[in-house]
């Protein structure tokens, strides 16, 4: 579906400046109106913090009608930002939502709950109503140029490359690998193992000269001036160093710098984004990665918000999977999975950790009916509460670059987390 | 707005005790998101209906001790369950506490030698049936609102669905309920003493009594349903017809055929077939001369569907319907049953798409009265529209109730664009659906099938369908409520207690 309107509309004029609820109301209301009129509710059972909140504020339909209810002078933003704390940025509900489905196809329009959350958030933010954990997780970030992802354990610049001990990878380069701050910091398994498995398959690449956080956490959480401003460091430093290329391995990465930095910079934004997992797939099959040792494992995968439900990426994780020999593989199927989510994301585990723990263990229930031993996920983010989840559940939680380097006799070295 | 007197501390620390600090809501937006369902809602005048609290109970328990509470303190109580009702039930019209249910979703016990399940009322039909398939088993209640509306909902407005000729509606299916009384009681209603019977004939038959009274008798909790096979075959012919009355004809000899597998008909008008031309992008477009639509549904195992399904699609060609094929068959029956599509947004008159919100009013109608009714309708949008252009026809659909063909579901699908609403609109708004409801009325049917009839408008005709019956309901309300802390205002209710006051009846 093409959607013509996503871009002039979503270019947030005030964010982090004079945030004005009538400027935000003119932009929002009529999106707002079209599911306030529907009232259809289909996007409900499929959030996954409605699922296990069952609380009505803090749903798709409850965040729309808020707008209406702000035009009409009811609610102001004190009124509601708190609630908006509660969404994963999953983007379940768009799919689910009879606008997208149907008058999308007509009308060049989709529901876009997510960018509508971020939105408040960010006017929330304008107006000097903060939510403490992500005031507070901004500010560190911002000291640190990275997400304070180890708690009380200072994270910093002279540091995020740390995880890449010993594999002798250059800097800079046409073509870099870019590594969120969840797995450069917490789980250094996930990008050594993607960074063997380039290498295994003989393709070039370095490191960032001056990596900082991708910036797109901050726009999550509505600290959008912050995330423009860690974009543009970012986007300088890959110009200055002739870079063209990024890959991702981390889905975050992959919407913030295909969906916010062309919104930040326009046409001239110029990078070639790559997704790691899809760059595997394709190795796979065209034989420069073979998988031949056996892995005794019976899986299921867990599809990733962000590249299933909001880009559409669920093939090559099962073609990555399907070819790794000895598993046991219980698929679930895409669709079935725009409910499940891990809770990592939008921010929800800094405000609300007992709620992602929640969608993680309901989570991890889905898998333990299919009588899995192991969880695989393709997200960092996901992998730290799914993980806190699967051990009560005597579930492994593994990410799917990892099982791949092990069935190509990788020691991956690094770690799964604490 | 603050909060009533009457609920500030200490009431609110009663009520935090019981339920926890989390679960007792009186944030403005909290309140502000439970005042409204998708029924047509006067925007302008949203803060009339915003209750003064929100609670979020997980038990029974819990249930009947914030009832317990309220009454002791005369605060009315707003039953809300999916919230995706159409005549208002859940709407508060005096403020007070609004009681969510959907906590309450967990699934208590499936019995598979029974065939019956016992679930929390929160729960939704969809999530319920995730659950149920894993065992072949299916709960075949199918309202329009399944992928969100709650079995407790359905108590409260005794459901129709749409597949109910096949299955029976929500008041065959809901064997047994807990529900809490106004007073804070709890009282099991439902055959037998164990909770799992479909008929007796022991005592008076109270299951039906607290089914549909749209939350004004108390809090249904707790739910033992009635399940099925979960059907191995579905089919879903749709037939085009070049105007509405072969096509009403078809649709009365599929209904009165006897074939065990039908589980429903739907006959879309002439105003349909042109609205979803119109603006309807789900619809799979025909040619011009296709004027009116009958979709008959069948489901059961492969080998009876397809014997029954024979049997449909011969009387479908005897009346000359041309059958559609089996792309737009599945396609149209897909996204009018699975995603319930419809389009949101109408036409002023001059033609311009606005965002409509889509509303359906609806009656029970014999057979032998839809296509006078389908007129009279019709005429009454027509003549509101001329007045004000917020209102768009959007067509008829009509649909069989049981599996002899006596009665129907007649819906007249009627886009309003609420941004525009005002009191005058509003107004017109009113007396229309009163006029709608007269016209079921005195074609001798009812004045819904499905929603409820306790809205402004269509309310003050409520007595008049049930004759002496309304009396009966005034007394059972004050026997049962006797403080009217019930979601009081609905069904004009009140009058059981202005007799009290001398007001004759």
């Amino acid at each position: 579906m093409t959607d013509m309107t996503h871009h002039e509309a979503d270019t947030s004029p005030s964010a982090n400046g004079d945030g004005s609820t009538e400027e935000f109301v003119e932009q929002w209301r009529n999106a707002a109106y079209n599911c306030f009129s529907s009232g259809h509710k289909f996007c409900r059972e499929v959030c996954p913090v409605m699922q296990v909140t069952r609380n009505e504020s803090w749903t798709p339909t409850a965040f729309h009608a808020n707008v209406v209810a702000m035009e009409k002078g009811e609610l102001e933003i004190a009124d509601i930002a708190e609630d908006y704390v509660n969404c994963t940025g999953c983007g379940a509900c768009e799919l689910r939502c009879p606008n997208t489905l149907f008058t999308g196809d007509f009308y060049r329009f989709r529901t876009r709950t997510v960018d509508l959350v971020k939105a408040v958030r960010a006017l929330a933010v304008d107006n000097d109503v903060h939510q403490q954990g992500w005031q507070r997780w901004n500010l560190l970030t911002d000291e640190r140029t990275h997400e304070p992802v180890l708690g009380d354990t200072p994270v910093s610049q002279e540091h995020v490359r740390d995880w890449s001990d010993g594999l002798n990878i250059p800097v800079g380069g046409e073509t870099i690998l870019f590594v969120d701050c969840e797995a450069a910091f917490y789980r250094t398994s996930v990008p050594r193992a993607v960074a063997q498995l380039l290498q295994r398959a003989g393709y070039e690449f370095g490191l960032m000269n001056e990596q900082w956080c991708c910036g797109g956490p901050a726009a999550e959480m509505g600290y959008l001036e912050q995330s423009k401003r860690f974009a543009r460091h970012n986007l300088d430093d890959w110009r200055a160093n002739g870079v063209q290329r990024v890959l991702v391995l981390d889905p975050h990465d992959y919407i913030t710098f295909t969906e916010d930095y062309p919104k930040y910079f326009g046409a001239d934004y110029e990078i070639e984004i790559v997704l790691v997992v899809e760059l595997l797939a394709e190795m796979i099959r065209d034989g420069r990665l073979n998988p031949t040792i056996p892995i005794e494992r019976t899986i299921t995968y867990h599809d990733p918000c962000r590249l299933n439900k909001r880009k559409g990426v669920w093939k090559e994780p099962r073609e990555i999977l399907s070819a790794i020999p000895g598993l046991v593989f219980n698929d679930v199927d895409r669709v079935t999975q725009w409910s499940y989510c891990s809770g990592g994301g939008g921010g929800l585990p800094i405000e609300k950790p007992e709620l992602t723990a929640k969608i993680s263990e309901s989570r991890v229930d889905k898998a333990a009916e299919l009588g899995v031993d192991t969880l695989v996920s393709a997200c960092p983010w996901s992998e730290r509460p799914l993980s806190e989840a699967g051990d009560a559940k005597q579930i492994d939680v593994i990410d799917i670059h990892e099982l791949l380097a092990e069935s190509l006799g990788i020691e991956v070295g690094g770690r799964r987390g604490e | 707005m603050t909060i009533a007197p009457e609920l500030a501390e200490p009431v609110l620390e009663e009520l935090r005790q019981v339920l926890g600090d989390e679960h007792v809501l009186t944030g403005k937006a909290a309140r502000f998101n439970r005042a409204r369902v998708p029924a047509p809602f006067p925007v302008h005048r949203w803060a009339e209906r915003v209750p003064d609290l929100v609670v979020l109970p997980g038990s029974t328990a819990e249930v009947s001790e914030v009832v317990r509470i309220a009454n002791a303190h005369r605060i009315p109580i707003v039953p809300r369950d999916g919230g995706t009702g159409l005549t208002d039930g859940a709407v508060p019209l005096r403020h007070g506490i609004v009681v969510d249910v959907k906590r309450m979703n967990d699934i208590k016990e499936i019995d598979e030698v029974n065939r019956t399940c016992t679930v929390g009322t929160g729960i939704n039909m969809l999530k319920l049936n995730e659950v149920l398939g894993k065992y072949g088993l299916i709960y075949p209640d199918d309202p329009a609102s399944y992928p969100c509306s709650l079995v407790g909902g359905r108590i409260g407005t005794s459901g129709w669905s749409l597949i109910g000729s096949r299955y029976g509606h929500s008041r065959d299916l809901v064997l047994s309920f807990d529900f809490v009384l106004p007073s804070g009681k709890v009282i099991h209603l439902g055959d037998g003493a164990g909770h799992k019977l479909s008929k007796s004939s022991s005592g008076y038959q109270l299951k039906h009594l607290f089914m549909g009274h749209q939350g004004t008798l108390g809090i249904a909790t707790e739910a033992t349903l009635k399940l099925f096979p979960k059907p191995e075959a579905e089919l879903s012919p749709f037939f085009a017809f070049p105007d509405y009355d072969s096509a009403y004809r078809t649709v009365g000899q599929l209904a009165r055929a006897g074939v065990a597998t039908f589980a429903g008909a739907v006959l879309f008008d002439e105003w349909k077939v042109d609205y979803l031309r119109r603006d309807d992008e789900a619809y799979i477009s025909q040619p011009a001369d296709v004027r009116a639509l009958v979709c008959a549904v069948a489901y059961g195992y492969e080998d009876e569907v397809i014997a029954g399904g024979r049997r449909l699609m011969r009387i479908a060609k005897e009346n000359g319907a041309r059958y559609l094929g089996d792309e737009v068959s599945e396609g149209d029956w897909a996204a009018r049953h699975d995603r319930y599509a419809t389009p949101l947004h109408g036409r002023t008159k001059a033609g311009q798409v606005v965002p409509m919100s889509w509303h359906c009013e609806d009656a029970a109608i014999n057979y032998s009265n839809l296509p006078q009714v389908r007129i009279e309708w019709h005429e009454i949008v027509r003549k509101l529209r001329e007045r004000f252009d917020m209102f768009d026809d959007w067509g008829m659909f009509t649909y069989t109730s049981a599996n002899t063909g006596v009665d129907y579901l007649a819906e007249i699908d009627v886009g309003i664009w609420e941004q525009q609403l005002d009191d005058e609109s509003w107004a017109a708004w009113v007396q229309a659906k009163k006029d709608i409801a007269a016209v079921a009325l005195h074609y001798g049917g009812s004045i819904s099938a499905c929603h409820g009839s306790c809205r402004e408008g269509e309310v003050d005709l409520v007595p008049q369908e049930l004759g002496g019956g309304y009396d009966v309901m005034l007394d059972v309300k004050r026997a049962i409520d006797p403080n009217n802390i019930m979601n009081p205002g609905k069904y004009g209710l009140d009058r059981a207690y202005q007799l009290d006051e001398g007001v004759g009846r």
